[in-house]
């Protein structure tokens, strides 16, 4: 039985469906997907509506069923414990539990975790209760500890990639521009937080850093932690890496286990730095890890291969990546993770390049209920076609048969190849296959997968490469170094650590 | 003084070279919270090299009403002394053109928007005039039409001309775009999660603190709403881009078409050593264009390069001035010659362009009384032959010393010891692309607008 309804679990219910074990596959989603309920259906096996994130429903479901294992897919079931309440009923779960899952809920515990256990690839951090307590203190210290002029304000949770704002004040003459924005956004933050309950922190200020980004996903059983093709989503909502943080517009994978401005070593090194965390947090909690892990990451300046947020699932659209040209058995990994042999299978994947291009109805990812409730019309004969695959994502069946938008991304379409500008442009020509029928708009981007983008990220690669590797050759990467007028060295590492002693994480 | 003035007053204004414009468009959540206006003047100032006798503005705010003020000022000026009667908005576009009586366009009817341009659509002869017929075709189009994007698109491919424009309507769309030719160069960039910005050129982008990420490509319309940025070609593009741009027009830090400035001024520096080479003691650029072509000669040629001139006053370009007195006065300003450069030195003297020759031969002479031997001119761009169709106002054709003497002739004129031109060939190959996808219409090289 599969645990969410948007595209990623679309692929994982085609991937389970594909077994050559012929399973029945078994699904619980808010929504009605249309792909995964086709699957179940030919299959035999069933689909219920089920709020996903109340363990007791979502194992009711499972129970009366008799399904052999759970997998679930977003990350809000794993917060809310259903993977601690399927295997308490017996059930074998793929699906990292609530308190291993902090490592993805908790974007401050997972800084807490990292320098508590002094791993590789961390950013400097500070987290806030109100926006006031965030306002006064990177107002005053800002001189003091120069990295919180330049900032990511994030809300302290996993929030859907929703609420990041990188605020870059370098430009002294903007100063007063940017600090205002500042303050405004953290009072949008606490406000915003409200929302959530059960965590302490509502706001959290990291160092800002730029590079290119990268997400690796792993499966895991505990012992090993399997390493999958690096894939790069694109966060910005639209057109020219400009605007609103999205859970991901597209991504591309390929050729082979890394990306082409992502090398052999860094992908090396990423795995061991998933590898530490997914091992730190086991000890910290006490609990074995059996699921999918994820780094989403970047190559900085000061600590090369860096953590950015970290998943624990497969990342959207990033699961359609991996997932299409995985050429094991899903069913047999899964046995894999649940027996803890991980390490005797042999996980193989194709060689091609893949593209993903999410579409979304306008309002999303801000203003979620403009996107609502739009009728969608798609015509997946003619996108098969083309050679691309089709996934369902934020859209319900409704009983008349028709389908609505959910609000985010409603489908995601996917092409393999052997070159990313071929992918992409087939996907370009099936995006006016898919439209809605009220005539609100949908938009998607068309730069995602072309040579220029990929040109873009491969030169921002090699400068900060450059920047880094000089570091690793002096012996001083991972370190930052602040002379202050007056005050002399001030080393905002030891400063962060002299703060987090005394606290537990 | 005086008898500058007789002798010029018959001069028409050769002044418009081209505006720099600006668009900045925030999205998301907060997006309101973001004064425009700040960015632009950053934004503006670094763009002032393309003009500066007017400054326009425009910005919408919550309230959706657009607000414009335009002024024949300086933008430091504009932004002392006008900006604050501007309304706040979160989103805004404007412009810093050599024309006065320029600025941003209203139009009110039938739907309200505001626009800013470089270059010249092909609907009058003057820019200004120009832009306007313009404007008020696209407002009739989008009235017309429903969608925004088409009826642009439909504007773009009626309207010949080589031009850059970005136009904002009430209903908060900023719409940007190329004609089919792309003479006219467009860039864009971001900043963090929150903001798109287009400008003329990329320097711009780095002053506001955004990081570029693409180009408009030549026949794109590219348009910002709220929700959405929604992009597409109208046509295959027909590649002429402006190569007076990467020669003198565009700061040395800009990118266009993808393309460096700078290393297009490298290469040139480098050719004009290739070619007929010279025998010399120093190499001298004249400020600021020339200094860059100055500095890959001499590395090429290895004769050492000194700085020749320093300037008196604030630093503005000596084309942009509107009267040939005020440029005349502009260079000598500009261009006190270091005596111990060029005293008992055989020079190499290279700059940009020459449209008449004075100010060329009032820099000669200096050098020559202040005790250089030899006086070599080499220039950075081939011959100016005609008049510009895209609004860089070349002066009429009979006042261009290069299209009327030869080399040898113009040297006698200036009194230099030799005078050569860059040839369009080598042009071409210091830019890097074919010369089917360029645009010398200036150097006398034409093409048809298909």
């Amino acid at each position: 039985m599969g645990v969410g309804n948007g595209a990623r679990e679309h692929i994982i219910a085609k991937k389970l469906a594909e077994s050559k074990y012929r399973p029945k596959v078994y699904w619980v989603g808010e929504l009605q997907n249309p792909g995964i309920l086709r699957i179940c259906k030919q299959s035999g096996g069933e689909y219920a509506l089920c709020k996903t994130t109340d363990p007791e429903k979502v194992v009711t479901h499972a129970l009366r069923w008799g399904v052999d294992f759970v997998f679930v897919g977003p990350e809000e079931p794993n917060f809310h414990g259903v993977p601690d309440i399927c295997e308490k009923n017996g059930i074998p779960c793929i699906g990292a539990s609530s308190k291993l899952a902090k490592i993805e809920m908790s974007k401050a515990e997972l800084r807490r975790l990292q320098w508590k256990y002094d791993l590789k690839g961390k950013l400097l951090f500070k987290t806030f209760r109100t926006a006031e307590e965030a306002s006064r203190y990177l107002e005053k210290y800002s001189e003091t500890l120069t990295w919180l002029q330049n900032v990511a304000l994030k809300p302290a949770r996993q929030a859907g990639g929703r609420g990041v704002k990188v605020v870059d004040d370098r430009h002294i003459y903007l100063h007063d521009e940017k600090e205002r924005f500042k303050k405004q956004h953290a009072s949008w933050l606490e406000s915003y937080m409200k929302s959530f309950s059960g965590i302490e922190d509502k706001i959290l200020v990291e160092e800002k850093v730029w590079g290119p980004e990268y997400t690796l996903q792993c499966f895991t059983d505990g012992k090993v932690v399997k390493g999958m093709p690096l894939v790069q989503d694109n966060k910005n909502a639209h057109e020219f890496d400009i605007g609103t943080e999205t859970g991901g517009m597209g991504s591309i994978s390929g050729p082979g286990m890394t990306l082409p401005f992502i090398t052999k070593d860094e992908y090396e090194e990423s795995l061991k730095i998933v590898d530490s965390i997914v091992k730190a947090i086991q000890d910290e909690v006490g609990e074995c890890y059996h699921g999918v892990v994820a780094g989403q990451m970047m190559i900085t300046e000061v600590e090369g291969p860096t953590i950015i947020e970290m998943y624990s699932r497969f990342g959207d659209p990033e699961a359609l990546n991996v997932l299409s040209t995985l050429k094991t058995d899903l069913i047999d990994i899964c046995y894999g993770i649940i027996d803890g042999r991980l390490s005797s299978i042999n996980i193989e994947f194709e060689d091609s390049v893949t593209v993903v291009k999410a579409v979304a109805p306008k309002g999303y990812p801000d203003f979620r209920d403009l996107a609502k409730n739009h009728p969608v019309i798609v015509d997946e004969e003619k996108i098969v076609n083309e050679g691309c695959e089709f996934y369902w994502g934020s859209a319900d069946l409704k009983d008349d048969g028709s389908i609505v938008t959910g609000g985010s991304r409603v489908c995601e379409i996917l092409c393999k190849s052997d070159r990313f500008e071929e992918a992409s442009e087939r996907i370009e020509r099936c995006i006016a296959y898919i439209r809605l029928g009220d005539g609100w708009g949908l938009f998607h981007r068309s730069d995602i997968g072309s040579l220029e983008l990929l040109a873009r990220r491969m030169d921002v690669a090699d400068r900060v490469r450059r920047l880094y590797r000089y570091r690793l050759e002096k012996g001083i990467l991972g370190r930052r170094f602040d002379w202050l007028p007056g005050l002399g060295m001030v080393d905002p590492v030891a400063t962060l650590k002299k703060s987090l002693m005394g606290e537990s994480v | 003084m005086h008898i500058y003035r007789d002798i010029y007053k018959h001069i028409p204004i050769f002044g418009s070279l081209m505006p720099g414009i600006i668009g900045f468009y925030p999205f998301g959540e907060g997006r309101e919270n973001w004064n425009a206006c700040r960015f632009l003047y950053y934004g503006l100032n670094a763009l002032q090299h393309r003009g500066q006798e007017s400054t326009g503005l425009s910005s919408l705010g919550k309230d959706r009403l657009l607000s414009t003020i335009n002024d024949d000022v300086m933008v430091e000026d504009f932004f002392k002394e006008k900006a604050g009667s501007l309304k706040e908005g979160h989103i805004a576009i404007g412009q810093t053109s050599p024309i006065k009586g320029d600025g941003v366009i209203y139009v009110k009817e039938p739907v309200e928007l505001v626009c800013v341009g470089d270059g010249k659509p092909d609907l009058h002869p003057d820019k200004v005039t120009a832009f306007k017929i313009f404007s008020e075709k696209l407002s009739q189009m989008i009235y017309k039409c429903g969608d925004t994007l088409e009826a642009t698109k439909s504007i773009i491919r009626e309207v010949h001309g080589g031009y850059s424009f970005i136009v904002l309507t009430k209903n908060e769309e900023m719409i940007c775009g190329r004609d089919i030719h792309g003479v006219k160069p467009l860039e864009i960039g971001a900043i963090g999660f929150d903001i798109g910005i287009v400008a003329s050129e990329t320097a711009a982008l780095d002053v506001m603190g955004a990081e570029h990420t693409g180009s408009v490509n030549p026949g794109e319309v590219v348009i910002f709403d709220p929700l959405s940025i929604r992009r597409e070609r109208c046509g295959e593009p027909n590649r002429k881009y402006c190569s007076f741009e990467y020669i003198y027009l565009a700061r040395l830090d800009s990118y266009l078409n993808g393309i460096s400035v700078s290393k297009v001024r490298e290469n040139i520096g480098r050719a004009l050593a290739r070619e007929r080479p010279i025998q010399a003691n120093v190499v001298i650029g004249i400020p600021e264009t020339a200094l860059a072509f100055a500095m890959a000669y001499s590395e090429e040629a290895r004769i050492p390069t000194r700085i020749g001139f320093v300037r008196t006053g604030r630093y503005t370009r000596s084309a942009i001035r509107p009267t040939q007195l005020e440029r005349l006065t502009g260079v000598q300003l500009k261009l006190n010659p270091v005596r111990y450069s060029v005293d008992n030195k055989d020079v190499i003297l290279i700059d940009d362009s020459v449209v008449r020759g004075n100010t060329l031969k009032s820099t000669v002479l200096d050098l020559k009384r202040k005790g250089a031997k030899r006086v070599h001119v080499k220039i950075g761009s081939p011959a100016l032959v005609a008049p510009c169709p895209y609004g860089t106002e070349v002066p009429p054709r009979d006042e261009l010393i290069g299209g009327n003497l030869s080399e040898e002739e113009i040297s006698y004129v200036i009194g230099a010891d030799s005078f050569s031109f860059l040839p369009i060939s080598k042009l071409v190959e210091c830019i890097g692309l074919k010369e089917s996808e360029l645009c010398m219409k200036c150097f006398g090289v034409d093409w048809e607008v298909k």
